[in-house]
């Protein structure tokens, strides 16, 4: 459940970036484009209403002006500037500034509430009232200037000039607040055009992004399949891009990949089958010689001495071999997973002490348990571990080998301590593997090498361990090899199959 | 039981030729009589005709397979089987002790061992006490080595009668599987519980009124079995 989160959230990401992608791409080209018609627009837009106004003012300079008497009251021009005003298509205010004396300005207004001499810059009314040296290329001493101002948040026209030969200098205002509306209406139009290529390119992003997405989708999935061991699991190839390529190369690796491992499993399974059925095929004229060696043994005695070594010798080999086919068997059954539990109620310090007792070990092994502890465990696979334990101990550690039996929770414990040399630190992963031996140099021993790997199989098909250490004593230095053994002291649930077959068809009492 | 008491007849039934012959010399040399016989049919021929002490019954036999056999002497006789099979721990011993066999032994095996399993056995026929008990409608006379119910005779196998025998020496008495072991099959620590519970099973098919029920002989969870004395 939160694997497939997970991958929605990477592949999400990747979707994510797509879309980003597209959407910077497109708001870059949307925005490029609606800056410079933006641009454009308000350029075309301006100088088409600054160029009519300031013609048409400078006409009415020139017109009005020259009505003027030479020396105008201030109710004169201010009658000017209102018919100028008044008079022009283009909408402006007027503002008249003449001299009356020398050194006594007179200003007339078209509107004083709403144009006066403050509403001019300095800048302009000092480049109006500049008169320039008159030359061939430049015949005027006095020029128009304009500029653009802003008041209240309005923008502004102001042009000024001043009539040649002692006039009055003419200042006009206007506002430019319709050309404002008109291009702040263009500048939404052209955002909303933004927008809406953004929106479109996201939505574009999105569908590429689910069509490459999909297949890598369905191919993730495929491939967790696959890792999950559904070796059959295979893809659709449709189409000839690059993805139905990918498709294709996992369709095949699939395929080989299924194949090796079917190969690799019928081996295996052959190998099982053939060490199974040769140590079964041993078994039948293993039969026949161990039923006769103990007429070979008995016979012993009265045999020429010189044929009686070779009976022994057969004798004995005869027996190991019949250990080395049992523990072959044994391993056999449990790889093939055919071994199983046959419980019942086990006193571990009786079986121990029986186990040894069995083998003549009751000398060399000291036994720390208390009666009474009781398991459902399988007697026999318990005494084969034990055996197995106690007897590597003896021949690797000598005696005494002391065997403790206590209860860890719900687990039975049980620890086989010998006091000889302990395990070298290379061999104790190994000391559980089949035919392992510590060295080579160590003389064959009398096991099968099978011995401790049988044990820890029985171990783990009662659902516990066995682990192996060095003890370590007072002085620091190895002192001994420890075994434990830990089984759980509940082992039916492990078997509640065979528990049940063995107790069918009786009524179990409360 | 048998026609001589001194030297038991053994009828060994197994295919192997090998196997056969060194069985039968080993059991021979054990102080045994020793019959023979290669296939399962030629096993029930000699059965009936030469009516031996006790069965040796190979598993794994062509034609007709060594539970078949079983079965089949079952029907009719209650002499001791002993199962030879392959594998201690699969289906085979617990199929070859619902067909009714009293022991197993696992190949390869030793002569001493199976000559010790043997005479066990045939020792579960053996009368020891001389009285007898009541049991409800259960009458187990120790001395004639008999168990009528209702006034009728059981066929009951040497050890099944002596499984009842111990369990009614001890009534009202748990006696634990790996006891019963001991007292019935004289099985050392290693023995399998199995066998004393097919063995059960077939008692109870034979003592009880409902075996599926049983009020005799009960289980006592986590311990064993007990004979209860009806009230």
């Amino acid at each position: 459940m939160s694997k497939g989160i997970y991958t929605r959230l990477r592949f999400s990401s990747l979707r994510l970036r797509l879309v980003v992608v597209f959407a910077l791409v497109a708001l870059t080209a949307a925005v490029a484009a609606s800056g410079i018609a933006y641009w454009l627009n308000r350029e075309a837009v301006l100088t088409r209403t600054q160029d009519s106004a300031l013609n048409d003012f400078r006409q009415e300079m020139q017109n009005r002006t020259a009505t003027l008497p030479l020396r105008p009251t201030q109710d004169d021009l201010r009658r000017t500037a209102e018919q100028m005003a008044t008079n022009s298509a283009a909408n402006y205010q007027v503002l008249l500034l003449g001299e009356r004396d020398a050194g006594k300005p007179i200003v007339g207004a078209s509107d004083p509430d709403d144009f006066t001499l403050a509403d001019v810059p300095r800048s302009l009314q000092e480049a109006v009232d500049t008169k320039r040296p008159v030359t061939e290329a430049d015949p005027y001493p006095y020029h128009l200037f304009w500029q653009r101002t802003e008041r209240n948040g309005t923008p502004y026209l102001v042009g000024g000039t001043r009539i040649d030969g002692g006039g009055p200098a003419g200042y006009m205002f206007k506002s430019l607040a319709a050309e404002k509306a008109d291009l702040n209406s263009l500048a939404w139009s052209l955002g909303i055009a933004t927008a809406l290529a953004v929106a479109g390119s996201v939505l574009l992003a999105q569908v590429a992004a689910t069509t490459v997405l999909r297949p890598v989708h369905r191919l993730g999935e495929a491939a967790r399949q696959l890792g999950e061991g559904k070796l059959d699991t295979r893809l659709q190839v449709s189409g000839a891009d690059e993805l139905a390529d990918l498709s294709r190369t996992f369709n095949s690796a699939a395929e080989s990949l299924q194949k090796k491992v079917a190969d690799m499993s019928a081996r295996e399974e052959s190998s099982r089958r053939f060490v199974a059925d040769m140590s079964h095929e041993l078994r039948t004229p293993l039969t026949a010689l161990t039923a006769v060696t103990e007429v070979l043994e008995d016979e012993q005695d009265s045999l020429d001495p010189m044929i009686a070594p070779a009976v022994a010798l057969v004798v004995s080999e005869t027996r190991r071999l019949n250990d080395l086919v049992e523990n072959l068997m044994e391993v056999t059954r449990f790889d093939a997973g055919t071994a199983r539990l046959v419980l019942d109620d086990v006193d571990i310090a009786d079986q121990i002490t029986a186990c040894i007792d069995a083998r003549a070990w009751l000398d060399a092994v000291d036994l720390d348990a208390e009666r009474g502890i009781v398991a459902p465990l399988d007697p026999r696979r318990l005494d084969v571990i034990l055996a197995n334990l106690i007897g590597n101990a003896l021949k690797h550690g000598g005696s005494p080998v002391r065997v403790s039996v206590r209860t860890d929770d719900d687990e039975l414990v049980i620890a086989v301590r010998d006091h000889g040399p302990g395990i070298p630190e290379e061999v104790l992963p190994h000391v559980f593997d089949r035919f392992y031996k510590a060295s080579a140099s160590r003389p064959r021993s009398d096991g099968s090498g099978l011995g401790l790997s049988i044990a820890m199989e029985n171990a783990l098909i009662h659902g516990g361990s066995i682990t192996a250490s060095n003890s370590v004593g007072e002085d620091g230095k190895v002192d001994g090899a420890v075994f434990v053994l830990r089984l759980p002291l509940d082992a039916t649930g492990i078997t509640r199959e065979v528990q049940t077959r063995s107790s069918q068809g009786e009524v179990e009492e409360a | 039981m048998g026609q001589n008491d001194d030297v038991p007849f053994l009828l060994l039934i197994e295919d192997d030729d090998a196997i056969r012959t060194a069985l039968e010399l080993s059991l021979s040399r054990q102080g045994h009589r020793v019959a023979t016989a290669a296939t399962g049919e030629d096993g029930l021929q000699l059965l009936r005709e030469q009516r031996p002490d006790l069965v040796v019954l190979d598993v794994m036999l062509p034609g007709i397979d060594g539970f078949e056999v079983c079965r089949r002497i079952r029907r009719t006789d209650q002499l001791p089987i002993i199962l030879l099979t392959a594998r201690s721990d699969d289906i085979d011993v617990v199929v070859g002790l619902e067909s009714g066999a009293d022991d197993y032994v696992v190949k390869p095996v030793q002569g001493r061992v199976l000559d010790a399993r043997i005479r066990a056995v045939l020792r579960r026929g053996e009368r020891e006490a001389t009285d007898s008990a009541t049991y409800g409608s259960l009458v187990i006379d120790r001395s004639a080595m008999t168990v009528t119910k209702n006034g009728e005779d059981l066929q009951l196998t040497p050890t099944e009668l002596r499984l009842l025998l111990e369990l009614s020496r001890r009534p009202g008495q748990a006696l634990s599987r790996q006891q019963l072991l001991r007292l019935v099959w004289e099985h050392d620590y290693l023995g399998d519980s199995r066998l004393v519970d097919a063995c059960v099973q077939r008692l109870r098919a034979k003592v009880e009124d409902v075996p599926s029920s049983p009020t005799l002989i009960r289980t006592v969870r986590g311990v064993g079995y007990r004979l209860d004395v009806p009230a």
